[in-house]
C-alpha cells in the first residue's frame, strides 16, 4: 500500500512546508475550501466510515455532525497530541516528520466546523515534536494555510500547541478540555459531551493526531474509495507502534484490518530466533492482552473485541517466553496507580492495591488467596470507575489472571519467574 | 412530565433532576459522600452507584438525570457490594485513628462503613503518610483523613468564592491543600471545614476537647456579629459553647457562616467581660456593688438630675449589638418614664441617615429586600464599603450573583471581590462621587428618563458630569466609564450595595443621590451595609430623636396620642437631640446625664479629645456593657450585660429581616440589657413589670401596629420581612437636599477632606472581615487570626518614609499620634494608610475628627491628612 499518514517519511526535510508541497501538501485544502461546502466535507467525512483513531474509535462523521449542528459559537477543534499510553508512538512520527499533515487535516476539519479557534494538545513529554510544529504552524501562516483570511476565502482558523505538563489523563478528551483551561486535568462529567460544552463552554471538537491526518485523504480520493481500504467496517490506513520482542519494531502504516500475524512476522520480522511468543498487547497498555492462538486476529474496531482485546491506539506489544509478565503488570500498574487523577475512589484506591498485590506476586511474598483479592479487587473497580482509566487497568489485570494464572500460580508456589 | 420507577415506586416530576434527587424527593435513601446540596455535582466517590435497567454499567445517580421511562434500583446485590467496595477502597488509606478524631461519630465515612460493611480489611500494606498541619491559626487539616471528595475546594470555589485551596498531588497522594502548601492565609470562613464529610479539616478551638456526643443542646438562633443576621446552631455543654455551625437550609445563610460566626464564639469567655454591677465610689474607684444597690443608686440619681436640671439633660445610646427589646426598653425609660426625646445611637453616623435619605427618595421600606435575593441579581453595583469584609455573607452573594452570570462593578477599591469584576473602577481615595457621577451620567442619557418621579428627575436634569481629563486625573479610564455604562445599561435587576464610606465623605448627599438614581432608573434594589447586628432594629424600636416605635415619625405620634393611652403617659413634645447635638450638649454642660447602653463611644466615636472632654462634663454616666472598655471605665454606674448568645430577643438586620434570637447559654453575674433598664425604669415609676423579653415584644406588638401580627411562635417558624405583615405608615416622601449636583470635584475645591492634590497621604477606617469591633476583639479565635493592630500601607509609601514590613511606626496626625506596625499591601493606593478600630489604644476614630453633614446628616471624617510617619525604634 502507498504510504499516506507516512508519506515521504524518509525524506529528512519532511517536516518542511516546501518538501510537503512537493510531494502534493495543502493541494486537498485548497480544493476543501474552494470546491466544496462545510457540509459537503461532514458528508463525506461520515460516508467514508472513519473510525477515531485515539483508541475509543468513535465514528469522526458522526462527532462532527453533532458539533456542527449545536448553535452556539465560538466553536473549538481541538487535536489530542497527547499520546501518552504505553507503547503507542505512532502519532510521534506524523507530529515530528509530516506536522503540516495534520495541519492540513485540522484546517480542512476547521473549515467544515467552522471553528475559528484550534489548538494542539501535546503531550509534555514530545519536546521536539513542540519545536517542529510550532515552525510548521509558522509557515503555514506565513503561505496563508493559517490565520485570519485563509486562501483569501475569508475563512479564518488560528491554531497553536498547548503543552500537556505529564499526566496521562489528560489524553482523555474532558480532563484535556479542564487542562487546556489552565486547570488540573481532570475528567468532567457527562453529558454534556464536548461536542456540545467543551472548552470554556463550547462545542468543540476533540480529535487524535491520526484522525485528523486522515482527513486530506478521504478529500484525495473521495469517500469511497476510502471506505474500500481495509476492512470496511471502519476502514483506512493504521498506524501500528510495535515493540517488544521483535526484531523490527517501530511505526508501521498499514490498511486497518491487517492481522496481528502479519505485523509481527512479515512486517517486523518475527521473534528473536529461539524464542516463543507469550503474549501480546495489541492497543497500548490499557487493552487486555491476548495470548498467542489469537494471532491471526485482524486488527480493527472490530475484530480484536471479538478477540477480547481491543485496539485501542494500536500500540502492539509483543512479549516472548524470557518476559516475565507478572513484573510486565506490576509496571503496568506502577504506571496506572501513578497517572490516576485521584478523582474516584475506585481508581485512586484500587490501583495502587492492585500494584501491591503484583507487587508481593512478583516478589514472591503472595498467598492464593491475593490472587482472589486480586480478582476482587480488579472487579470491584471494573464498571464503578469515573472514566475510562481505571476501567481500563482493571480490564488488563483481569485478562492477565484469566489468561496466565498458571504463571501467576508458579510465583506464588516457587518463588521465582517461570 | 417525567416517570421514573426507582425501587419499584412510581415518580412523576415536573422538571428534569439526578436520580439522586428524584430518589431523595421519594424518600428513598442512597448513600453519598462528595456529593453536597450546596454544591456542584462531582461523582468522584461512587459510592451513590446505582443500577439502570438496560444500562450495562452502574451509574453514579449524583450526576446522571432521570429520563421518561427509567427504571432505576438502588438496593440489588450488585450496588450493595459496589458501595461496600468504595468503602473498602476508602478505609485503605484512611487512618483508623477514630478514638483520637474529633468528627468520630458524626462521621459520615464512620456512619456509612457501620451500615454498609466493609467491617474487614484485605489491605496489607502501610497507608500513605502526610503530616498534619497545625500552620493556621483555627484549623487543622489532617490529610491522612481526607477522602478526596472535594466537597472543601468546590465549597471554597463555588460558594465562598476564595479560591483559598485545591488539591495538590494525585491519585492516591491528592491531598487538599493551599496553593503555597503551607498556610491558607484565607478568609479563614470555616466552610471547608463544616462541609468536610471526614476529619481531615478541623476546627482547632476545640481540638480533642469534646466529642460530638457531649453536645448537650442545640439552640438556634441569630449571629450577632453583623447585619445579615445568619442563623447559626449553637452547640452547648453546660456553662459552655462548644461550637457554632451553620445548618444548610436554614436562614439567609443557608449553610454557610463567615469567619466571625464560625468561630468567633469565644469572645463570651474573652478578657475583660464584667460580671458584677460597679459603682463609682467617692474614692473615684469603680467597686463591685449588688444589682439592687446599682440600680437604687442609678435611679436616685436620674431622678435627681431630672428635677434639678429637667429632662433635657437626661439623654441615651442605644446599641445596634442589643434586641430589639432591649432597645426599645431603653427608649422607653428615656421617653416615656423620663419624658425626653434625647435618644439615639451610633447609627446616626452613617446606617441611619443614609437610611432616612433613601426613604425619602423612594419612600419607606427601600432597603426591605431578601440578602439571599442576591445571588440571583443581573448586576451588583457596590460602592462605598467592601461588602465581604463589612456584612460577608451578603459579599458571598454578590460572589454567587458574578458566578451566574451578573456583572460585578465596585467603585472603589474592590478588596473582596478582586477576582469577581471585570475591571477596575478605582479612584483616588476620596473622589469615588467623580466616576460614579460619570457612569451614573452615561446611563441615565442613554436610558433616558420615565418621568416616574419629578423631583429626582429635576435633579438628574441638573447633573454635570466630569470631563474626561477630571476622570483620567483621579486614576479611572475613560474606557473603564463606558463599559461600566454599557453593563449597567444591560442590567434588568441590579442590586447597589451601599457602604458606611459613602457618607461618610462631604459628598454624602450626592453620592447617596446617584445610587439612588441607579437604582430609580433601573428599578433595582438597595442593601445598606450595616456593621452591627441591629441598627435597623435599633432605629424601628424608636432609638432615635424623631422616631417612636414602629419607625414612625414622631409628629405623628405626638397626635395620635398612642402611647398616653397604652403606657400611661405620652411621648415628649419638646425635640430631641440627636447624638451629636447631646455630644455638644454634654460638653457644654447642659447633658448631666447620659445612659449608655452597650457602645464604647470613647473608642468607637471620633475626636476622643472632644468625646472625653464631653463625658468628663456629664454628671451621671451609666454604662450597660459586656466588657470593661474605655467609657465603662469613665461611667459611674456600671452595668453587666448578656452578650447576644446569652439572650433572647429579636433581631432586625439589614434588608429588614425580623428574626429572633434564642439564648443558648447563660453567663453568671450578667443580667439582659432590656431587664437592666425595666429595673431601674420601675424605680422611676414605671408600673408595668415583665417577665421575659417576650412581654417586651408582647407591649412592641401593641405600641406599634407594624408588628401588630407578630408573635414569638411566628418568629419561630420563619423570619418575616417588613412590612411584616402589619401596617406601615408613610414616610415623609417628597423633595429632598443634593449638594453639589452641578459641581464636579466640589469637595476638593473646599479642601479640607477632599484628598486630590494633597501630599501627604490619608489615615482611612479599615474594616476588617476578621472583626467587627468591641466584641470580635474579646474573641481569642479572631485575635489568633488577626491579633495586634497595624497600619496598612503601600510599599511606594513606605519607602518613601523609610520602613518595611513589620517596622513599628507611628503616625502623627494633627489630632494625636499611633503607634503599630506596618503592613505592606502591593495592591494599595500610595495616597492611604488604613488602620483598624478594633484594638483600644490603637484606634482609628480617636485620632481624626468630625463634621456632621449638613444635607444627610452623617458623620464626616475630618483632619484625618497625615502629618508624618516615622520609625519608631522598639
Amino acid at each position: 500500500m502507498k504510504k499516506v499518514l507516512l508519506k515521504n517519511i524518509e525524506n529528512p526535510d519532511s517536516a518542511l512546508l516546501t518538501e510537503y508541497m512537493r510531494v502534493g501538501g495543502y493541494k486537498n485544502l485548497k480544493s476543501a475550501v474552494k470546491e466544496m461546502t462545510p457540509r459537503d466535507i461532514i458528508d463525506d467525512v461520515k460516508e467514508s466510515g472513519l473510525r477515531g483513531r485515539g483508541g475509543a474509535g468513535f465514528p469522526t462523521g458522526m462527532k462532527w455532525q453533532f458539533a456542527s449542528m449545536d448553535p452556539k459559537f465560538p466553536k473549538y477543534l481541538v487535536c489530542n497530541a497527547d499520546e501518552g499510553e504505553p507503547g503507542t508512538f505512532k502519532d510521534r512520527p506524523i507530529l515530528e516528520k509530516n506536522p503540516h499533515l495534520l495541519i492540513e487535516g485540522m484546517v480542512i476539519a476547521a473549515y467544515a466546523l467552522q471553528c475559528s479557534r484550534g489548538y494542539i494538545y501535546l503531550r509534555g513529554e514530545y519536546p521536539q515534536a513542540k519545536v517542529i510544529l510550532e515552525s510548521a504552524i509558522d509557515e503555514a501562516y506565513k503561505k496563508g494555510f493559517l490565520g485570519d483570511d485563509i486562501l483569501k476565502r475569508h475563512f479564518k482558523f488560528n491554531l497553536s500547541v498547548y503543552q500537556g505538563a505529564g499526566a496521562y489523563i489528560c489524553g482523555e478528551e474532558t480532563a484535556l478540555i479542564e487542562s487546556l483551561e489552565g486547570r488540573r486535568g481532570q475528567p468532567r462529567i457527562k453529558p454534556p459531551f464536548p461536542v456540545n460544552a467543551g472548552l470554556w463552554g463550547r462545542p468543540t471538537i476533540v480529535n487524535n493526531v491520526e484522525t485528523f491526518a486522515n482527513i486530506p485523504l478521504i478529500i484525495e480520493i473521495g469517500p469511497k474509495s476510502y471506505a474500500a481500504i481495509g476492512n470496511t467496517a471502519c476502514p483506512g490506513p493504521k498506524l501500528f507502534s510495535v515493540s517488544g520482542c521483535v526484531k523490527r519494531p517501530g511505526v508501521y502504516e498499514l490498511p486497518m484490518g491487517t492481522t496481528l500475524k502479519e505485523i509481527v512476522y512479515e512486517h517486523c520480522g518475527g521473534l528473536v530466533d529461539g524464542r516463543t511468543l507469550k503474549g501480546i498487547i495489541p492497543g497500548g497498555l490499557s487493552t487486555p492482552i491476548l495470548t498467542p492462538d489469537k494471532i491471526d486476529c485482524a486488527m480493527d474496531f472490530v475484530n480484536l473485541p471479538k478477540a477480547g482485546s481491543q485496539l485501542g491506539s494500536g500500540a502492539v506489544m509483543v512479549f516472548d517466553d524470557s518476559v516475565c509478565l507478572v513484573k510486565v503488570y506490576e509496571r503496568a500498574m506502577k504506571f496506572f496507580e501513578h497517572e490516576s487523577c485521584g478523582k474516584c475512589t475506585p481508581c485512586r484506591e484500587g490501583t495502587g492495591w492492585m500494584r501491591n498485590i503484583l507487587g508481593r506476586i512478583e516478589c514472591g511474598r503472595a498467598t492464593a488467596e491475593d490472587v482472589d483479592t486480586l480478582i476482587d479487587v480488579a472487579n470491584n473497580i471494573s464498571g464503578a470507575t469515573f472514566c475510562p482509566l481505571g476501567d481500563g487497568a482493571a480490564g488488563v489485570v483481569l485478562a492477565f489472571v484469566n489468561n496466565y494464572r498458571d504463571e501467576i500460580d508458579y510465583h506464588i508456589k516457587y518463588k521465582k519467574c517461570c | 412530565m417525567i416517570k421514573v420507577n426507582i425501587d419499584g415506586q412510581e415518580i412523576t416530576l415536573e422538571k428534569p433532576m439526578t436520580i439522586l434527587a428524584a430518589a431523595q424527593r421519594a424518600g428513598i435513601k442512597i448513600p453519598t459522600l462528595c456529593y453536597d446540596k450546596q454544591l456542584e455535582p462531582f461523582g468522584g466517590c461512587r459510592l451513590c452507584l446505582v443500577e439502570i435497567e438496560r444500562v450495562p454499567k452502574l451509574m453514579a445517580s449524583c450526576t446522571v438525570n432521570v429520563t421518561d421511562g427509567m427504571v432505576v434500583r438502588t438496593q440489588t446485590e450488585k450496588v450493595k457490594k459496589a458501595r461496600k467496595a468504595q468503602l473498602e477502597f476508602l478505609l485503605i488509606n484512611h487512618p483508623l485513628d477514630c478514638p483520637v478524631c474529633d468528627k468520630a461519630g458524626e462521621c459520615d465515612l464512620q456512619d456509612l462503613v457501620a451500615q454498609y460493611g466493609a467491617h474487614e480489611g484485605r489491605f496489607l500494606e502501610g497507608k500513605r503518610k502526610h503530616p498534619e498541619s497545625f500552620r493556621d491559626p483555627i484549623i487543622v487539616r489532617n490529610m491522612e483523613r481526607c477522602i478526596t471528595c472535594t466537597r472543601c475546594v468546590r465549597m471554597c470555589d463555588g460558594v465562598q468564592g476564595a479560591f483559598a485551596i485545591t488539591v495538590t498531588g494525585r491519585g492516591n497522594h491528592s491531598f487538599v491543600e493551599p496553593f503555597t502548601g503551607g498556610e491558607y492565609k484565607c478568609e479563614y470562613c470555616g466552610n471547608c471545614l463544616t462541609v468536610c464529610p471526614v476529619g481531615a479539616i478541623m476546627s482547632k478551638l476545640h481540638r480533642h476537647s469534646y466529642r460530638p456526643w457531649y453536645v448537650e443542646k442545640e439552640i438556634k438562633t441569630i449571629c450577632g456579629f453583623c447585619a445579615v443576621g445568619c442563623t447559626l446552631i449553637a452547640q452547648t455543654r453546660g456553662k459552655d459553647i462548644i461550637r457554632t455551625m451553620p445548618k444548610h437550609g436554614l436562614g439567609i445563610n443557608d449553610g454557610i457562616l463567615c469567619v466571625r460566626g464560625r468561630f468567633g464564639y469565644d469572645y463570651r469567655s474573652g478578657e475583660g467581660r464584667i460580671t458584677t454591677p460597679l459603682i463609682r465610689k467617692d474614692s473615684g474607684e469603680l467597686e463591685p456593688a449588688s444589682w439592687e444597690t446599682a440600680i437604687d443608686y442609678a435611679a436616685r440619681r436620674l431622678a435627681d438630675i431630672k428635677e434639678r436640671h429637667g429632662v433635657a439633660s437626661i439623654g441615651g445610646i442605644g446599641s445596634g449589638r442589643c434586641t430589639n427589646e432591649d432597645n426599645y426598653m431603653l427608649q422607653k425609660l428615656i421617653r416615656y418614664v423620663i419624658g425626653s426625646n434625647n435618644m439615639d445611637s451610633s447609627a446616626r453616623f452613617a446606617f441611619a441617615p443614609a437610611q432616612k435619605y433613601l426613604e425619602r427618595m423612594f419612600g419607606q421600606g427601600v432597603t426591605a429586600n431578601l440578602i439571599p435575593g442576591i445571588a440571583n441579581a443581573d448586576g451588583v453595583i457596590v460602592f462605598g464599603g467592601d461588602p465581604t469584609a463589612i456584612n460577608p455573607i451578603l459579599g458571598v452573594q454578590c460572589r454567587i450573583a458574578r458566578r451566574k452570570g451578573a456583572k460585578v462593578i465596585v467603585i472603589g477599591a474592590p478588596a473582596g471581590l478582586k477576582g469577581f469584576v471585570d475591571y477596575k473602577l478605582e479612584p483616588v481615595v476620596g473622589c469615588e462621587e467623580v466616576v460614579l457621577r460619570a457612569i451614573v451620567k452615561g446611563v441615565v442619557d442613554k436610558k433616558g428618563l420615565s418621568g416616574e418621579n419629578a423631583y429626582i428627575e429635576n435633579k438628574i436634569k441638573k447633573l454635570m458630569s466630569p470631563d474626561d481629563e477630571t476622570i483620567e486625573r483621579v486614576g479611572v479610564a475613560v474606557a473603564d466609564i463606558a463599559k461600566a455604562v454599557d453593563n449597567i445599561l444591560k442590567m434588568k435587576s441590579p442590586v447597589v450595595v451601599i457602604g458606611p464610606e459613602a457618607v461618610h465623605t462631604s459628598s454624602a448627599s450626592l453620592n447617596l443621590f446617584l445610587l439612588g438614581v441607579i437604582n430609580y432608573v433601573l428599578n433595582g434594589r438597595i442593601f445598606l451595609l450595616s456593621e452591627k447586628a441591629n441598627y435597623q432594629g435599633l432605629l424601628d424600636m424608636g432609638c432615635a430623636p424623631d422616631v417612636v416605635p414602629g419607625g414612625r415619625p414622631i409628629e405623628l405620634d405626638i397626635i395620635e396620642h398612642k402611647f398616653q393611652d397604652l403606657l400611661g403617659s405620652k411621648t415628649p413634645e419638646e425635640h430631641g437631640m440627636n447624638l451629636y447635638e447631646m455630644i455638644d450638649a454634654a460638653k457644654n454642660g447642659k447633658l448631666k446625664a447620659l445612659y449608655v447602653m452597650g457602645d464604647n463611644p470613647l473608642f468607637n466615636y471620633p475626636d476622643r479629645e472632644h468625646i472625653e472632654d464631653a463625658f468628663n462634663k456629664i454628671d451621671f454616666l451609666i454604662v450597660q456593657d459586656i466588657s470593661l472598655n474605655d467609657t465603662v471605665k469613665m461611667a459611674d454606674v456600671v452595668f453587666p450585660a448578656n452578650s447576644w448568645l446569652e439572650k433572647d430577643g429579636t433581631f432586625i438586620n439589614l434588608g429588614r429581616s425580623l428574626q429572633r434570637l434564642r439564648k443558648a447559654l447563660s453567663m453568671d453575674g450578667c443580667w439582659d440589657d432590656w431587664k437592666i433598664v425595666a429595673e431601674v425604669a420601675k424605680k422611676l415609676g414605671m408600673k408595668k413589670s415583665y417577665e421575659s423579653s417576650k412581654d417586651v415584644w408582647e407591649e412592641i406588638r401593641k405600641v406599634s401596629p407594624l408588628y401588630r401580627d407578630v408573635d414569638y411562635v411566628g418568629l419561630d417558624e420563619q423570619a418575616l420581612t417588613w412590612p411584616y405583615m402589619g401596617e406601615p405608615i408613610r414616610g415623609l416622601e417628597g423633595d429632598f437636599k443634593v449638594e453639589g449636583l452641578e459641581q464636579v470635584l466640589g469637595n476638593v475645591a473646599k479642601g479640607s477632606d477632599g484628598f486630590m492634590g494633597l501630599t501627604n497621604p490619608v489615615l482611612m477606617l479599615e474594616r476588617p472581615l476578621f472583626h467587627s469591633g468591641s466584641m470580635s476583639g474579646m474573641s481569642k479565635a479572631l485575635l489568633s487570626i488577626y491579633g495586634a493592630p497595624y497600619f496598612k500601607i503601600s510599599k511606594t509609601l513606605a519607602l518613601r518614609y523609610g520602613f518595611k514590613e513589620g517596622d513599628k511606626v507611628r503616625v502623627i496626625m494633627e489630632k494625636g499620634e499611633i503607634d503599630a506596625s506596618a503592613q505592606i499591601d502591593v495592591n494599595m493606593q500610595d495616597g492611604v494608610v488604613y488602620l483598624s478600630n478594633i484594638f483600644e489604644g490603637v484606634g482609628y476614630m480617636g485620632v481624626v475628627g468630625y463634621k456632621v453633614d449638613a444635607v444627610v446628616g452623617s458623620l464626616v471624617i475630618t483632619n484625618n491628612n497625615i502629618v508624618d510617619i516615622v520609625r519608631v525604634e522598639d
